[in-house]
């Protein structure tokens, strides 16, 4: 499985790693990643104390290298497809609905960038590096589980990943266009996503029926749903840590989705009470931050996040504009009729129209994400935006200036923060995001 | 007389009473709040339509049907179109007819439709200078009573819509002694003359429900009388007028493209348009847009400034509002 | 009422004590691997020279880059709020404060109070800062005291780049090479990381009146340079380096009086 130095000389990007040094770098990553784990756990629980029941079940469902590993293993023996996927643009309607299992394989340690520099340089985005060096070794349990790889081409990095995964693996690259605004743009999206289901039925050998499609949407509809009542929650006083709510969001995306909703609802059940009974997770005062920008995919990215929180003084998360976070369920496919021209349209529409991602450009400039942000900031009372962006991310750091003007505009202060997939840089974040929130602190004391 | 007349009003009273009976019933019951606005559409509809034909059993005085009509839309804007036209009606029962088969529907390309939207203002102009041109109507020979009265004069084209499917008066379709008719039927069978007016009046008939098969509500995109509605707004002075008006929170709106796309008339306003007042003359005001719409508080329908209908988070069911 | 302000900078540990508001004394020593003994030292000085014992003292607030590994103190504070304060203390019309430290470089916007509005720190390399001009006093053979009064002589005519310290030293290099007189390349040098400076400032947003602190604050050639660069007046207190420890004292007054909520940090 892992390739040697004998069979590279046809591939396009001859990634040169000896088996057995593979081998040793895939034990001892694995070693590393699961304490990190643990360890992430465990702080997020000493944060949070009187932390809910339902919270335990996505504290295990987020450790790598586990059950969920192993189911998706059984399912595959028993026939299923799995089809991973690089980017959110990704219709997962249309993988559900081919009975396959959708995964994201996007990574989160920090440790196989290392070897990602060996391919490209290391200016390129950390987490393209870390995909590239995690697939070498075969570090990622759904990586190495993806039958197929749907790589939508949304910046350089994903762009140029696609081509260097399809060393090893079956990849299926999707075009979203860069222009949302116009009918050709739509027409486009379309044809791909026909493009795209096709390869689907073939490699499943299921064909994508309305009956099949309807189901699907309404998979999703009741995950947006427990999601969306997730987001409510966390409007007003917390309830709910913001890494953990962060933690819940990023589950779905490699979790059995039916689960997954019925465990959001229960834990949203519980927070409900808790709004009730006053429960609040850390007092009401505390700074509310947003992250917007790069995604922090776990468990490593977690840096942010664990310095947020257990700052002096300490801040809460209450919301986040990435695509491993809030962005992730937000928007509902909207069903018309369910004929099989409208629910695929509809499906089309949902995973182009509304995504906020800078890969897209108009004449008014993004301003759907400007909306989206300001909407949020409003609707959660948020105090001040932490924008993080990854070396190398041209998109997230070109429109800080337009973000940080127009946030200027409503008087919430964003405070840039580029960071790398290191843990060298921790105390440097530490004291940027210390005297960040003292700032937000003491605004909203005068 | 006396009792004819308490029978009578007893009579209305029961239908109103039913009426209203029926809409609190879908408001309640219904839980889904993708379809709760449209089932209620749906039934207003029906109890208009039936509403017309009583009217047009009493009286044909289609003068003071007229003049309510429009005096209700100077203020509601073209909500006649989506809530109380039977034609309607008949066409959204083909769309009915359409969805239960499980086929799909076809747009007209936007510059098709955008053509058709400017079109209707000739050719309302067209049905009311075509008996000038037929007939040679002597200006000073017309009166407003002629302009308006009676299904037989071919000027009365605004109330073409109206016609109910069983009439009072002699029709050119008989039916085991009733007389049926259709909306324009009488108009087309004044100009067809006696032996070509099934043919052409089927002909209409076939055509307006066929194409509103494939295209939703496709006879409304040109229709007069929704036009004569809508002329009023072309004037920016009147522009203020209807008090029914859709708002956007531009904040809110994602541009998720679901009010572009489960639009019956095809309006793009609704998606375009920033935010603040976005009404149009080419909506319905079938209220789809702000059902669909699946973010809060983001489509509001407003009445004066007070906010009738507003857009919902429609994955959770309703409770009762 | 006699409070402390430590500031655990990166080179060294300075100390601040206030007496009802006003400076008393200060205090400063080299930080090391040890900094209980470094903060026992500035302590010793400090209070030696105010006469007090250390039992005097009502309340010690820290701040600084080492800020983790300060002993025995009530409460703390991040540099980028101590010094707000400490510059509005010292020139109430200050709005805008530049902190050049050894490693780390601040520019911060305050409002009347002393209160942050926004701020910037230079971006993870620490070619905006001090440790900058002692690489290049160092490629220049100058010592660093003499490099300031040095470029006062010049009359700027040629530049170095200011990207990295690397890349710096090696321009240096080569100018010697070219037989540039020293005191024009010192002059370049300061221009280079005044040039960073502004680079920060604009992501803040320049608010008169400016005021310049931070040990490199001391360096006529830096506030020469700095000056040239903004086209307007910069405020120097004396004792710059002292300006984290200040703010951090003001801050300990705050919280024994109760200004800000009483509240004790975590």
């Amino acid at each position: 499985m892992r390739c040697g130095t004998t069979g590279s000389s046809n591939k396009k990007y001859g990634i040169e790693i000896s088996q057995k040094e593979a081998e040793e770098l895939r034990n001892a990553i694995r070693a590393t990643s699961i304490k990190v784990m643990e360890e992430y756990i465990e702080r997020m629980k000493k944060t949070w104390p009187n932390r809910p029941e339902a919270m335990q079940y996505f504290y295990d469902v987020a450790k790598f290298f586990g059950t969920r590993e192993r189911e998706i293993q059984k399912a595959k023996e028993e026939g299923r497809k799995v089809i991973g996927y690089t980017c959110m643009f990704t219709p997962i309607e249309l993988i559900l609905a081919a009975d396959a299992i959708p995964v994201r394989v996007s990574s989160g340690f920090y440790d196989p960038v290392k070897l990602g520099n060996r391919i490209v340089p290391v200016e390129v985005c950390p987490v393209v590096r870390s995909t590239i060096g995690v697939e070498m070794i075969g570090l990622s349990p759904y990586l190495e589980l993806s039958d197929a790889l749907i790589t939508p081409l949304t910046c350089d990095g994903m762009t140029k990943l696609s081509e260097i995964l399809s060393d090893r693996k079956p990849v299926w690259i999707l075009h979203p266009p860069r222009l949302k605004d116009s009918d050709q743009s739509m027409f486009f999206w379309i044809e791909e996503l026909r493009t795209l289901k096709a390869k689907i039925e073939r490699l499943t050998g299921t064909r994508i029926i309305a009956k099949k499609l309807k189901a699907a949407i309404e998979v999703m509809h009741k995950a947006t749903r427990a999601f969306r009542r997730l987001q409510e929650i966390r409007k007003g006083a917390p309830v709910i840590m913001g890494r953990d709510a962060m933690l819940v969001n990023q589950t779905s995306m490699w979790d059995d989705i039916e689960r997954w909703t019925r465990k959001t609802e229960e834990l949203c059940n519980e927070l409900e009470k808790r709004i009730q009974e006053k429960a609040w997770a850390c007092p009401p005062e505390t700074p509310r931050v947003m992250i917007a920008g790069s995604p922090t995919i776990w468990p490593d990215n977690w840096k942010l996040p664990n310095i947020i929180e257990e700052a002096s003084p300490q801040g809460v998360i209450v919301a986040d504009e990435l695509c491993s976070g809030d962005r992730f369920l937000f928007d509902p496919v909207g069903v018309d009729e369910w004929t099989m021209n409208d629910m695929f349209k509809a499906v089309a529409e949902r995973y182009l129209l509304p995504s906020t991602c800078p890969c897209f450009t108009s004449e008014d400039g993004n301003k759907d994400r400007v909306n989206w942000l300001t909407a949020r900031i409003k609707e959660r009372q948020v105090d001040g935006v932490i924008y993080h962006v990854f070396r190398g991310c041209m998109l997230y750091a070109m429109e800080y200036m337009r973000i940080k003007r127009v946030l200027e505009k409503i008087n919430v202060p964003v405070y840039y923060l580029d960071t790398d997939y290191t843990r060298e840089d921790v105390g440097q974040i530490k004291t940027r995001v210390e005297a960040f929130l003292e700032m937000l602190k003491s605004r909203a004391e005068f | 007389m006396l009792l004819e007349v308490v029978s009578e009003a007893l009579k209305l009273i029961i239908f109103a009473g039913l009426a209203l009976a029926g809409i609190l019933a879908i408001l309640i019951w219904r839980k889904d709040r993708k379809t709760k606005v449209s089932c209620l559409r749906f039934f207003v509809q029906a109890v208009a339509t039936t509403a017309f034909f009583f009217i047009f059993s009493y009286t044909a005085q289609l003068l003071i049907i007229l003049v309510v009509i429009f005096a209700l839309s100077i203020f509601l804007g073209r909500f006649f179109c989506g809530w109380l036209c039977p034609f309607g009606l008949y066409l959204d029962l083909v769309t009915a007819v359409r969805k239960a088969l499980k086929i799909r529907y076809w747009n007209l390309p936007d510059k098709v439709n955008k053509f058709l939207n400017k079109l209707r203002y000739v050719l309302l102009l067209f049905f009311i200078a075509l008996p000038f041109i037929l007939e040679r109507i002597e200006p000073w020979q017309w009166s407003l009573a002629k302009f308006l009265m009676g299904p037989f004069k071919p000027i009365s084209v605004l109330l073409g819509p109206v016609e109910p499917l069983v009439v009072p008066w002699e029709s050119s379709l008989k039916l085991y002694g009733m007389n049926l008719s259709y909306p324009y039927a009488s108009i087309i069978a004044f100009y067809s003359g006696e032996n070509l007016a099934i043919i052409t009046i089927s002909i209409f008939i076939g055509l307006t429900l066929a194409s509103s098969f494939a295209v939703r509500r496709f006879w409304c995109r040109f229709c007069p009388t929704g036009v004569s509605f809508a002329v009023l707004n072309r004037f920016k002075i009147f522009q203020r007028i209807p008090l029914l008006r859709l708002n956007k929170v531009e904040e809110k709106c994602t541009k998720c493209g679901i009010c572009k796309r489960v639009c019956p008339a095809q309006v793009t306003d609704v998606y375009e348009e920033k935010g603040g007042d976005i009404t149009t003359s080419m909506c319905m005001l079938c209220l789809r847009c702000i059902e669909m719409c699946p973010y809060e508080d983001c489509l509001k329908l407003n009445m004066a400034g007070k906010t009738l209908f507003r857009s919902r988070n429609w994955l959770e069911p309703s409770k009762i509002e | 009422m006699i409070v402390a302000g430590l500031d655990m900078g990166v080179q060294n540990v300075k100390v601040v004590l206030l007496k009802d508001g006003e400076i008393l004394s200060h205090g400063m020593a080299p930080s090391s691997f040890e900094p209980e003994k470094a903060v026992e030292q500035v302590f010793q000085e400090a209070l030696k020279r105010a006469g007090i014992a250390y039992n005097d003292i009502a309340h010690v607030a820290a701040t600084g880059v080492g800020v983790e590994l300060a002993p025995h103190v009530d409460s703390k504070i991040s540099v980028v709020s101590a010094d707000a304060k400490a510059a509005v203390y010292l020139y109430p019309s200050a709005r805008t404060v530049i902190d050049i430290g050894a490693e780390e470089s601040r520019v911060i916007k305050c409002d009347e109070n002393g209160t942050v509005l926004d701020f910037a720190l230079n971006e993870r390399c620490a070619a905006g800062a001090g440790v900058f001009l002692e690489a290049m006093a160092r490629a220049l053979e100058v010592k660093l005291e003499d490099m300031g009064r040095l470029s006062l002589k010049a009359r700027g005519t040629t530049s170095i780049s200011a990207t990295c310290v690397i890349f710096g030293e090696s321009d240096v290099v080569s100018l010697i090479h070219k037989q540039e007189p020293k005191h024009e390349i010192a002059r370049a040098i300061y221009d280079a990381l005044a040039e960073r400076i502004v680079l920060m400032i604009h992501r803040v947003g320049l608010k008169p009146d400016v005021v310049l602190v931070g040990g490199v604050a001391k360096d006529v050639g830096f506030a020469a340079a700095l000056k040239r660069k903004l086209e307007t007046e910069i405020l120097i207190p004396q004792n710059p380096e002292y300006a984290g420890a200040l703010g951090a004292a003001l801050y300990a007054m705050e919280n024994l009086r109760g200004d800000k909520n009483g509240r004790r940090q975590l």
